[in-house]
């Protein structure tokens, strides 16, 4: 599968759902084309994130997929279709479209909204009906209590999920979303985004995303176009591959300083090989932890119960002092503690604020799996990079040299 | 005789000449409306073409009514038609231009998420554009029908129908202790028909507008 526009070599025929060739919008009295020349292969199922400065033409390529800028040269392609030519209104009933302002229609309640696509298809009232229904569940909002409302009674977070569920609307092949999220807060940002993935999961549809933040690009997109003025693919690849084996300069001064931070987001503590620590129950005695501790390298045992879970840091003061107390009523209780679900991100910020320098993993019931410290950290960023290294040199042997390489 | 007594004894007129004033304006302001519309929806995307239109539409008000129904005569005649095709021409300005404005103010990211979803240009116009700038266009309606009202009055002077007929006779017999009470029942007859109307705009805009933007 290419990882460059490749619209030439046609072994990924099958699975791509957009594609643009040579595709080119100048703007009239303007010298530079908006969009130069652009080539881009978009797979099923895939979000692909077009990020890029501000101007460099990211919306203006978007646009061009629903034609609400023509083109003024090149080709779309959907799903095999040349549609460049074709009758706008029914090419976008095919392809669901969220703006970052909403455009929810204010003089519709929210149910009317949801259903404009599947009624302009003709659907009968009971199969819109239920359909708007399944929407709204879908995005979380219950159509009991949201259906008859009006989009100014919602907040900013609601709208936008509304604008999701209406884009979904006759079930598109496709969905283009400029920066959706973009005019919400952090935190409810956050929520959206993760809801909309887990949606995804559920959906599949092919996404086009456009975004200025390199974050949420990571964040959402299975595959990241990043964009140079006139919309010239500076690097279209994974988001591994682009955090860890950057293009160009242009890409690296777009990530920024924190590509190392950013890739912590990207794997899980599951993916990596856990550490081991001293451990004593507290069904042992004080000698049992007194021995095992100083035959340890560390300064303190973890203490787990009898089912497995940790319950105290014991050091060798604390078992001086232990005046016949049992283990689980000395030392301190352990703080840095994460599941196997956790990014490697978040497990470097409990490592950071914890006493031994070190992120206690437990499963979902709680029980004691291994500990990850600076070094796996360092180690787990290493192999990520070298990877991805090792990837794009075999890619790079492996496609001949007519392949036309990342500029 | 007071002003009391003599509205008393002039009901059937007043009602009578009350209908036939209504009508002539409710005529007027209906074609207005109409025509209104139509020139803001067809030229509200241009800006030449808007501001032309409300150039001409602009001017049509200021003729003056007397001049105006008297020009029209010629080929008119006598009686309500020269009065009902004055009071178009007057009352196309107001509409157009809210028609105009409210048509302009529809916020753009909702015709373009409209656009987006593959609404044709006429359902955009039709579902959403429309209803969206209605309150505006409303008002503009509501403006033309208080103009009219006091022009059409004036109508009398062609023999049109209405209150202007009071005012004119009055007019007529000035001197005489029934001219006052004559010129007032027209006058007083027009403002109480405006009341009229514009409870029937109010109602009217509350019932036609969605409760989503109100």
């Amino acid at each position: 599968m290419s990882h460059t526009p490749n619209a030439a070599s046609g072994h990924a025929d099958a699975s791509v759902m957009i594609r643009l060739e040579e595709l080119t919008k100048r703007f009239p009295g303007q010298s530079r084309s908006a969009v130069e020349s652009l080539t881009l292969d978009i797979l099923e199922g895939e979000i692909v994130v077009l990020v890029g400065p501000s101007g460099c033409g990211k919306t203006t390529t978007m646009k061009m997929i629903n034609r609400i800028i023509e083109p003024s040269s090149g080709r779309i392609i959907l799903n095999g279709e040349d549609v460049t030519s074709k009758n706008p209104d029914h090419l976008r009933r095919r392809i669901g479209y969220v703006i970052q302002q909403t455009g929810l229609f204010p003089h519709m309640t929210i149910g009317e909204n949801v259903a404009t696509v599947p009624k302009l298809l003709g659907w009968d009232a009971k199969r819109v009906s239920a359909r708007v229904d399944e929407l709204l569940t879908m995005v979380n909002m219950d159509p009991a209590e949201y259906r008859g409302r009006y989009p100014k009674q919602l907040s900013g977070g609601q709208q936008q999920r509304v604008g999701v569920a209406r884009a979904l609307g006759a079930d598109p092949e496709v969905m283009l979303m400029d920066e959706p999220f973009g005019a919400i807060d952090p935190i409810t940002r956050d929520r959206l985004q993760n809801e909309f993935l887990r949606l995804q999961s559920e959906v599949r549809k092919t996404i086009v995303f456009v975004t200025h933040d390199i974050d949420e690009a990571i964040k959402m997109g299975d595959r990241i176009a990043i964009l140079q003025e006139g919309s010239r693919i500076a690097q279209y690849d994974t988001p591994e591959r682009i955090l860890t084996a950057p293009a160009n300069d242009f890409v690296k001064d777009f990530i920024g300083a924190g590509a190392s931070l950013k890739r912590l987001n990207l794997s899980r503590v599951r993916d990596i090989e856990l550490g081991t620590w001293d451990t004593v129950t507290t069904a042992d005695s004080a000698e049992t932890a007194h021995s095992t501790l100083s035959s340890s390298e560390y300064s303190a045992v973890l203490v787990l119960d009898t089912d497995g879970r940790p319950v105290r840091w014991v050091t060798a003061d604390d078992l001086r002092r232990i005046d016949g107390r049992s283990l689980d009523q000395i030392g301190s209780a352990p703080q840095a503690v994460v599941e196997p679900r956790a990014t490697l991100s978040d497990a470097l910020n409990e490592l950071v604020a914890a006493r031994y320098a070190v992120t206690v993993v437990v499963d979902e019931q709680g029980r004691y799996l291994g500990v990850i410290d600076f070094d796996q950290l360092n180690e787990a960023i290493r192999s990520m990079r070298s990877t991805a290294v090792a990837e794009a040199r075999s890619e790079f042997a492996a496609h001949d040299s007519s392949q036309e390489g990342p500029s | 005789m007071n002003f009391g007594e003599f509205l008393i004894r002039r009901a059937d007129d007043m009602l009578e000449l009350g209908l036939a004033h209504a009508a002539v304006v409710g005529g007027a302001v209906l074609i207005s409306t109409l025509i209104g519309v139509a020139l803001g929806v067809l030229t509200y995307q241009s800006e030449r073409a808007r501001e032309t239109v409300l150039a001409i539409t602009g001017s049509f008000l200021t003729i003056p009514s007397f001049a105006l129904f008297i020009l029209l005569l010629g080929p008119l005649g006598l009686g309500w038609k020269p009065v009902l095709f004055a009071l178009v021409l007057y009352g196309l300005m107001p509409v157009v231009r809210n028609t105009i404005t409210g048509l302009r103010g529809v916020d753009p990211a909702v015709v373009e998420s409209a656009k987006g979803m593959g609404l044709s240009r006429r359902q955009l116009l039709l579902r959403i554009e429309l209803p969206l700038a209605w309150p505006v266009i409303i008002t503009g309606v509501r403006v033309t029908t208080l103009v009219l009202l006091g022009i059409a009055a004036i109508g009398a002077i062609v023999n049109g129908p209405g209150y202007g007929e009071l005012i004119f006779t009055g007019l007529a017999r000035v001197g005489t202790p029934v001219a006052v009470n004559m010129v007032l029942a027209g006058a007083v007859g027009v403002m109480i028909l405006a009341v009229v109307f514009d409870l029937a705009f109010y109602t009217a805009k509350r019932l036609t507008t969605s409760r989503g933007i109100r």
